[in-house]
């Protein structure tokens, strides 16, 4: 047995989701990501001398609405404490956090690794404020601070150590990232940072209960790097023990040039927050009533849909992850779905057409211009017979988008796309393909089957689409086993 | 000419006598002549007389178009922001520093055009009881310039003592309008922690900071207490409470339950005459009907270190920010990051502010948090909720501004304790966010002034004021 298969990797989370409030957390700075630097700043955001924060309290309703989805305790009574250190990104020298009573306790987040379902617990969810950013690599001499993000919004999600593997934490970040922008908290882009997370990684012997030292990994701007870095982690910690060495607790920066992760600092520079109450906040006092309107206007949640896309509609598993993927399309989906019962050919509709055809023409499928209502006749259209799916996709679908108030049956109708299953039409088309092709029915006679469809092809192509794929394949059947 | 209020001037200027430009020239005269008490750091000497110029010709074009505040000729303290101003809490760190906005309380006196004559000395970071902890060296006591004139706001109290303007604009963390108000032989009154907004002060210690106000009549300040306090969006410890009107009717309805501390009046630290004095008072009021009662007040002595703890704790914190980065002193020997901020810090604070900071940084720390911080929080408590008690049976509490007279420049500067010990009467109002007020009574044998202090329950201020307009009227 390879040595570090006998060990097992534990990790927890610290998450960090950049809210989409339009201000910042404690001032009205404009929050929107790309500005030129230092030009979504203020005298609060500076700390400059005799400035004090205000609360916004979209940040408040926003972590109120991510601990319920996530079944978190809300917290009724929040304080906020400073925590305390210098650095050239962070202007008052402190950060305005949650320490002492965070806004959501406990909750967890059910995901699924495969086909097995786990349930990541939580900590607690804390609101607190982002710092600016350093820039190393514009000025050969000189770091450069940009203090745009500065006070941006955050909740920290932290999780209890519940994650085994790079692939689960992979799983989970995708999870979360689906919830926050089905719950229209966060954009939760991680290119752009919105979506971050620190991981602590620590190992153990297989049926060990004792928790080993941790290493906490910092800046990892990506999954890709998340998973590198744990991986990297895991094999450097077993290493160690296999040498018998201590791992160190340390927190590690990962270097994504290198795969590597290195220590961000030394012991001696070891931080002490000094946190203590905010004075300058009062507790903000949630009411039940406050708690409870926001549950009220709870959106369906991910999991929800797909319970319902899978059981419900009987959907297959491939249809359900791309339609719940986004909140957009989810609900999209679901308009339809209100004015007909054959769902899977809409689910086929949306995702094989509407969804490429709003990619390539970028638009967000919500702005799709044909009605939900023509849709579902659409979707019946093909259902019933009347149009088969490739004449509906490949010549009713483009007259839609040419004419989106119009119905689908009557386009067709004007196009005369309804194919035909009348025996005579058939017939008169099939005994000349038949005729016609007298080699390919020979050698189908010699039992060369699999040119029935060849024939079905002709067939499709003389009568231009409109031969119903089932009678055709019957009366061609019949007439070659003669 | 000298003039005690605000109203009387007034009166001279609906009566023709006077002009804000002749007021200003009085004033600036006399800044001119008490340049040796080191009492402004800046005078906005043509700013204050452009003003005066343009609100003559304003009250002259219509006399009722000009604002409460029209024909006072006010000095701020400088850890208070005036748009476009410097502003350096009497240190090195923010020297050359202008600020870009102004302070609430600073817009809402400019909003009834009061004419800001200059900015005022005072301890660095508002953190002294007799100002001498200023970059711009000590002030000195306008009755007998080889006294101090208490602190933080000693340079408003003697900016208003020498009448080189009608009030100042102080600030009170412990004491620091009071005292130096009682050193000076002024007014000096702090509000209910969160009637005035704080937006536009620079912190010293946030859950403490109240702007206060200097001046020679309780009228005055009643009408400044008017203009300034009231909700500030900005602040959001600042009260949504309703606004009383501070100035109608400013009369003591009934007798008055008055409590007094017998552990205060017979401490150790206090002088003698100052407590003679205080016992006089005591059965003047008597004779007056009022009922005077001692009381226990069994946590005196821990009102002091608590208060330190907490304090220097903020302070910490809230002084981060001056760190060279962005605004203020940046040392020029830096080589990196962290010598920024250990040189420019170093060279910029003086010593009591890196004491401070110290002590501050010492009893947040991990280890020590609970022994002091989390212990200090609870007698601010127990202080607080003995303080309550008290008001459900009584008016006001009433005892000295300070145990001792001012005593002469430089002595308390070699023993910090010694100093802070001088703050005992005062930090009780601020560790419970009352409202306090010390009124000049008489005078030591010495010649120098010395100060009572009422004490009210929250958000009773028109009902301090009443009672120490009818003090000063009867007694002072």
């Amino acid at each position: 047995m390879n040595i570090y298969d006998t060990y097992e990797t534990i990790i927890g989370l610290e998450v960090h989701v950049q809210l989409a409030t339009k201000s910042k957390a404690f001032c009205s700075d404009d929050t929107t990501f790309g500005a030129d630097p230092n030009t979504h700043i203020s005298v609060i955001s500076l700390g400059h001398p005799g400035t004090l924060p205000k609360m916004n309290k979209k940040q408040v309703e926003f972590a109120v609405r991510l601990g319920l989805a996530l079944n978190c305790e809300i917290n009724p009574r929040n304080t906020f404490d400073r925590k305390n250190y210098f650095y050239a990104d962070l202007p008052k020298g402190y950060q305005i956090t949650q320490d002492a009573s965070p806004i959501c306790l406990g909750g967890q987040l059910e995901i699924k690794v495969g086909e097995e379902k786990k349930t990541i617990r939580l900590h607690h969810i804390h609101m607190e404020e982002d710092a600016g950013k350093l820039i190393h690599d514009v000025d050969p001499e000189h770091s450069l601070v940009d203090l745009n993000r500065a006070g941006v919004p955050l909740l920290e999600i932290v999780t209890e150590p519940d994650f085994r593997s790079a692939e689960e934490v992979d799983v989970f970040m995708n999870a979360m990232r689906q919830l926050v922008r089905y719950l229209e908290v966060s954009d939760g882009n991680m290119e752009e940072g919105s979506l971050r997370c620190d991981c602590n990684v620590s190992v153990r012997k297989k049926g060990d209960i004792q928790l080993n030292e941790r290493c906490e990994i910092k800046n990892m701007n990506s999954m890709r790097y998340a998973r590198q870095a744990i991986k990297f982690e895991r094999k450097r910690q077993i290493d160690l023990m296999e040498k018998g060495e201590r791992v160190a607790q340390n927190t590690l920066n990962f270097d994504p040039s290198t795969g590597t992760t290195s220590p961000l600092r030394q012991k001696e520079d070891a931080h002490d927050y000094r946190y203590f109450p905010e004075p300058d906040l009062p507790p903000i006092v949630l009411s039940e009533q406050y708690i409870e309107k926001i549950k009220l206007e709870m959106p369906p949640l991910p999991n929800e849909l797909v319970d319902k896309f899978s059981i419900e509609f009987q959907l297959p598993k491939y249809d359900v992850g791309l339609l719940t993927e986004e909140k957009e399309t989810a609900f999209f989906f679901l308009e339809i779905c209100k004015k007909t019962n054959n769902y899977k050919a809409v689910s086929n509709l949306v995702i094989n057409k509407i969804k490429p055809y709003c990619n390539e023409v970028k638009i967000g499928i919500s702005k799709f211009k044909v009605s939900p209502k023509s849709l579902a006749e659409f979707a019946d259209l093909i259902e019933d017979g009347k149009v088969s799916s490739s004449i509906a996709y490949q010549r009713l679908f483009p007259a839609l988008i040419k004419e989106p108030e119009k119905s689908p049956e009557i386009i067709a109708q004007e196009l005369s796309l309804f194919q035909s299953n009348d025996e005579g039409f058939l017939e008169k088309i099939v005994n000349e393909v038949l005729e016609n092709n007298p080699k390919e029915v020979e050698a189908y006679k010699k039992g060369k089957k699999n040119l029935i469809g060849f024939f079905m092809g002709q067939v499709m192509k003389s009568s231009r689409g409109k031969a119903e794929p089932k009678s055709t394949s019957t009366l061609l059947r019949k007439k070659l086993e003669k | 000419m000298s003039y005690s209020s605000l109203v009387s001037i007034q009166q001279s200027i609906s009566d023709g006598e006077i002009n804000c430009q002749k007021l200003v020239d009085y004033y600036l005269s006399n800044i001119e002549n008490s340049k040796d008490l080191n009492i402004y750091v800046e005078v906005f000497e043509n700013e204050a007389r452009e003003k005066a110029l343009l609100l003559d010709k304003k009250y002259t074009e219509n006399p009722d178009s000009v604002g409460q505040l029209f024909g006072l000729v006010i000095s701020i303290k400088d850890v208070l922001c005036y748009k476009d101003h410097g502003v350096t809490a009497g240190s090195k760190i923010l020297k050359g520093f202008e600020s870009l906005f102004s302070a609430t309380a600073i817009q809402r006196i400019l909003d009834e055009d009061a004419i800001i004559i200059g900015r005022v000395n005072c301890d660095e970071f508002a953190m002294g009881s007799a100002n001498e902890n200023s970059a711009y060296g000590p002030v000195r006591n306008a009755v007998d310039t080889s006294k101090v004139p208490g602190g933080s706001s000693g340079g408003s109290a003697v900016a208003v003592q020498a009448e080189t303007c009608l009030v100042s604009l102080g600030t009170d963390t412990g004491g620091s309008v009071r005292q130096p108000a009682a050193f000076c032989g002024v007014i000096g009154m702090k509000p209910t922690y969160g009637r005035i907004s704080r937006f536009g002060l620079l912190a010293y210690a946030s859950s403490f900071d109240q702007v206060g106000v200097l001046a020679h009549s309780v009228e005055d300040v009643s009408i400044l207490l008017n203009v300034m306090s009231g909700y500030d969006e900005n602040d959001s410890t600042s009260s949504s409470r309703p606004v009383d009107d501070y100035t109608k009717d400013l009369k003591v309805e009934g007798k008055k339950k008055i409590a007094y501390f017998q552990n205060a009046l017979q401490h150790e630290s206090i002088d003698k005459e100052i407590r003679e004095q205080t016992f006089n008072l005591i059965e003047k009021l008597k004779a007056e009907g009022h009922e005077v009662e001692p009381v226990d007040f069994e946590y005196l002595d821990y009102i002091i270190p608590a208060y330190y703890v907490l304090t220097t704790a903020e302070a910490s914190s809230n002084l981060s920010r001056f760190d060279g980065v962005r605004f203020g002193h940046r040392s020029d020997k830096a080589e990196d990051l962290i010598g920024i901020y250990k040189k420019s810090r170093t060279e910029g604070f003086g010593t009591e502010v890196k004491r401070r900071i110290m002590l501050g940084a010492f009893v947040l720390s991990s280890g020590y948090y609970d022994a002091y911080y989390t212990k200090a929080q609870k007698i601010r408590r127990l202080i607080s909720e003995k303080t309550f008690q008290i008001f459900e049976d009584y008016d006001f509490i009433l005892m000295p501004a300070s145990p001792t007279p001012p005593w002469n420049i430089g002595d308390k500067m070699d023993d910090p304790v010694e100093a802070y010990l001088a703050d005992i009467f005062t930090v009780q109002a601020n560790m419970v966010g009352i409202p306090a007020i010390s009124l000049p009574f008489g005078k030591h044998k010495n010649g120098l002034p010395m100060g009572i202090q009422l004490l009210a329950n929250k958000f009773e201020e028109r009902n301090m004021l009443a009672f120490s307009k009818n003090l000063m009227e009867l007694f002072f």
